[in-house]
């Protein structure tokens, strides 16, 4: 294909076109630059001439410094960061670990079999309006305020999305491909297992991602309202001592480990999905 | 021949025939056997001591005392109205900005590219982690509380109508060229109705994340709504009280997702796709 | 080069060419096109496979500008789209949030025509195409072969002297799609215009066309001009005038994989 007459003008085209493409992906970084700049400077701003309160804004060194010390100083919520990191990790990912490994099967279940899905649904139904947060008080009073409790909360929270997709990706498997395998006479089920259930791993992924948004969404709430630990009662520790720079840290924390925990997750679904790539 | 049919039928067909009577009547059971699970469960429960999990007529008791001897002065649908006016006012706020913010973040490349590190930041963040900051900025009155369900549900809009505007189809936009079209003709005849499924996706997201978020913020702080209800029955060990909460709380949620979907089929006739 | 002068030339390309970069490649599409188009006449574009047709109808209408070369309409240059020239998609673009009336009307509400004037204006051309009771209708609920008539009213109601049709039938059946081809030759006489019709289907071309341009495969470039005057209208599929230069044509034919 390089072998047309112009050879000349195709590559200086290539590279007329790259150039282009390097100058919007540098306008747009620049962009974004300016923006993130835009935002710190206007934040720093307003605490330098106190045109708020320092009682409820403090400047972003301060959160730095306090993002450091927190390492070694559990004051003033009676734990290290990393503790309460933990801590919270726990809770999300045993609730949610549950979570995908109850739901995504169930969905699958009630996806194939009639039966089973005439019977589960008016229960799943029952059930699903009501949010995981307003659960809360009835598991402490079950659980308690320890971590069963709020990794029960926790899987509430993401059960819902797991099963949903799950449920409508097996329902979504093409006529086609079952046909295929029962031509070929295989039983119902191994249809299900070797057909419907390989078929329907987008959808139970693209549910698993909203799981963990859910999840640990649910997580500050559950240790907001029932814990002694925690990254959501660091926050709210930081709110009854006016310690505006505590829950400040504690919301950039939450939201990083957050978007790090997608990012894993995107990477797990690159993993077993490589044969969609083929 | 077809006078006979009824008694003609094949073996398979008899099969199927009683198949389809199990599963009417497989609902039915499940949530019989629902109510029997709840009768069970309840079998210890003492409302003196409040020890136990409620038995369905001390629930259906208390929902009925909370008419006749309101928690502070409201009875069950006023406190419903309450949180229903404070997401109102919050859904209100991000359909008006919120649309409006992702139609230009999604359609104009130079605001994308600036707005885009700031929005996935505000993003991140799990709405419910705002209330601390926001009860320290503004105090628990109600205009606080409105704020949180904004900041908790505005997201969720946002990023809808940036998705729907940012994958308008091509051959869409061929149609406009081809007839001379200006580019805010694109913009408002071609761009935004073809996110409008997008965009009412959204409605949904951010109307069940407000009633999320608005039960979250009633039950830190508050002197009224369906989540004070339950914290309050938390607090005064009264679970009856708690459970009539959260049945108040699933039906009107799901009285919600009722309402937005109706709506959508009401503007968006297309999307209801023939079979 | 046809020489034909006792026809009027009314679209002229001239040493087109276009070609994509794709990573670090260019893909040449279409090579050094140059075509006349006469007034009033049926042309058809027939080439083989997905090889450049659409883009160089494209090029016609202004949805992209090609690298090389020039088009001049009734002897003047243009650039980019016109309002001149109308287009018929292969895809059915029709928008899903619009009635027939609505999608009807499209192009004259883009030009601000007035309510009553474009109405009825959009009137006339479905009656021309015959959806008329299908005026409130949205696309989901018509057949392909309907789509498609919206499609080609869309076009007509911004009076283009030169209409494009780029594989308008190619996804319907071919019940369907002989139905099609009649309905589109009763609504040409009807409606005099420039046509440019593209197909990758050599009796279709035959059985429609005035003169038929033959492209070559990848990338397009003109491989062959026959003109089918001689073989009059209406055409008989049967007839062996008919069935030799449709022999022809396809033995001429580039295979496409």
């Amino acid at each position: 294909m390089s072998e047309s007459p112009n050879v000349m003008t195709n590559e200086e085209r290539v590279a007329y076109v790259q150039s282009k493409r390097k100058q919007t992906q540098l306008r747009d970084t620049m962009l974004a630059l300016i923006g993130v700049m835009f935002f710190f400077l206007v934040w720093e701003a307003v605490v330098l001439t106190g045109l708020v309160d320092s009682k409820k804004l403090c400047s972003v060194l301060e959160v730095f410094k306090l993002f450091i010390v927190k390492f070694s100083d559990p004051n003033p919520d009676g734990a290290l960061l990393l503790v309460n990191v933990w801590s919270s990790l726990l809770i999300a990912l045993s609730g949610f670990g549950l979570a995908i490994v109850i739901g995504v099967p169930l969905g699958w279940l009630m996806g194939w079999y009639k039966g089973f899905d005439a019977f589960m649904r008016p229960i799943f139904e029952i059930i699903r309006p009501i949010p995981p947060v307003s659960w809360i008080p009835l598991s402490i009073v079950w659980m308690g305020i320890g971590l069963k409790a709020k990794s029960f909360i926790v899987f509430f929270a993401a059960f819902v999305p797991c099963l949903i997709n799950s449920y409508t990706g097996i329902r979504q498997t093409k006529e086609v491909l079952k046909n295929v395998g029962i031509t070929f006479g295989a039983s119902n089920f191994t249809v299900f297992w070797k057909v419907g259930i390989p078929s329907s791993l987008t959808m139970a992924f693209a549910g698993i991602k909203v799981a963990i948004g859910n999840a640990w969404a649910t997580l500050v709430a559950a240790e907001m309202l029932a814990a002694s630990s925690g990254l959501g009662y660091m926050i709210l520790m930081g709110r009854s001592y006016g310690r505006v720079d505590l829950v400040i840290l504690g919301i950039v924390v939450i939201g990083l480990l957050g978007v790090v925990i997608s990012a894993l997750i995107s990477k797990c679904e690159d993993f077993f999905m490589g044969w969609k790539r083929l | 021949m077809s006078k006979k049919h009824g008694l003609n039928l094949s073996k398979a067909e008899i099969m199927e025939h009683r198949l389809e009577i199990l599963y009417r009547i497989l609902p039915l059971i499940s949530v019989l056997l629902l109510v029997g699970l709840w009768m069970i469960a309840s079998r210890d429960f003492n409302a003196d001591v409040g020890s136990g999990f409620p038995t369905p007529a001390a629930v259906w008791d208390r929902t009925v005392r909370l008419f006749t001897r309101p928690v502070k002065k409201m009875n069950l649908i006023m406190h419903a109205l309450v949180s229903l006016r404070r997401i109102g006012l919050a859904l209100a706020f991000d359909w008006t900005f919120g649309i409006i913010f992702g139609i230009i973040i999604g359609w104009f490349p130079k605001p994308r590219a600036f707005f885009t590190p700031m929005f996935d930041a505000f993003r991140a963040v799990p709405p419910l982690a705002w209330i601390p900051l926001i009860t320290l900025w503004f105090g628990i009155g109600e205009f606080p509380k409105i704020l949180i369900v904004i900041f908790g549900s505005l997201a969720s809009i946002v990023v809808n109508v940036k998705a729907g505007l940012s994958a308008v189809d091509k051959m869409y936009l061929n149609v406009g060229t081809v007839f001379n079209a200006t580019p805010m003709q694109t913009l408002i005849k071609i761009a935004i109705p073809s996110s409008l499924d997008a965009i009412f996706a959204g409605v949904r997201t951010s109307t069940s994340a407000a009633w999320m978020v608005v039960l979250a913020a009633e039950m830190l702080g508050a002197d009224s709504g369906v989540g004070f209800l339950i914290s309050r029955g938390m607090d005064s060990i009264d679970m009856p009280l708690v459970l009539t909460g959260m049945i108040a709380i699933g039906i009107v949620g799901a009285i919600l997702a009722i309402l937005t979907q109706f709506v959508e089929r009401l503007i968006c006739p297309w999307t209801r796709k023939s079979k | 080069m046809p020489m034909d002068k006792k026809k009027q030339v009314i679209l002229s390309l001239r040493n087109i060419s276009q070609s994509f970069v794709v990573k670090n490649e260019v893909k040449p599409a279409v090579e050094d096109v140059s075509l006349d188009v006469y007034d009033n006449e049926f042309l058809v574009v027939l080439g083989p496979g997905h090889c450049g047709k659409t883009v160089l109808m494209n090029v016609i209408a202004g949805i992209e500008t090609p690298v090389e070369g020039k088009k001049y309409l009734k002897g003047e240059e243009i650039q980019g789209n016109d309002r001149r020239i109308g287009m018929v998609f292969q895809s059915l673009n029709l928008m899903p949030w619009r009635t027939v009336l609505g999608n009807v009307e499209f192009g004259l509400e883009l030009a601000g025509v007035g309510k009553k004037e474009r109405r009825a204006i959009s009137q006339k051309y479905i009656d021309l195409v015959r959806l008329t009771g299908f005026e409130h209708a949205y696309p989901h609920e018509l057949s392909g072969g309907m789509k498609q008539r919206v499609g080609i009213a869309r076009a007509y109601t911004n009076n283009p002297e030169i209409l494009i049709m780029d594989e308008p039938f190619g996804a319907l059946d071919a019940q369907t799609r002989y139905a099609m081809e009649e309905e589109v030759l009763r609504i040409w006489k009807e409606e005099k215009r420039t046509v440019v019709f593209v197909t990758n289907n050599i009796e279709e071309a035959v059985f429609l066309a005035d003169r038929i341009i033959l492209l070559s495969n990848c990338p397009a470039k003109v491989k062959q001009v026959y003109d089918l005057s001689p073989l009059g209208r209406p055409r008989n599929l049967m007839d062996s005038d008919f069935l030799r230069l449709r022999t022809e044509i396809s033995d001429n034919t580039d295979l496409a994989l």
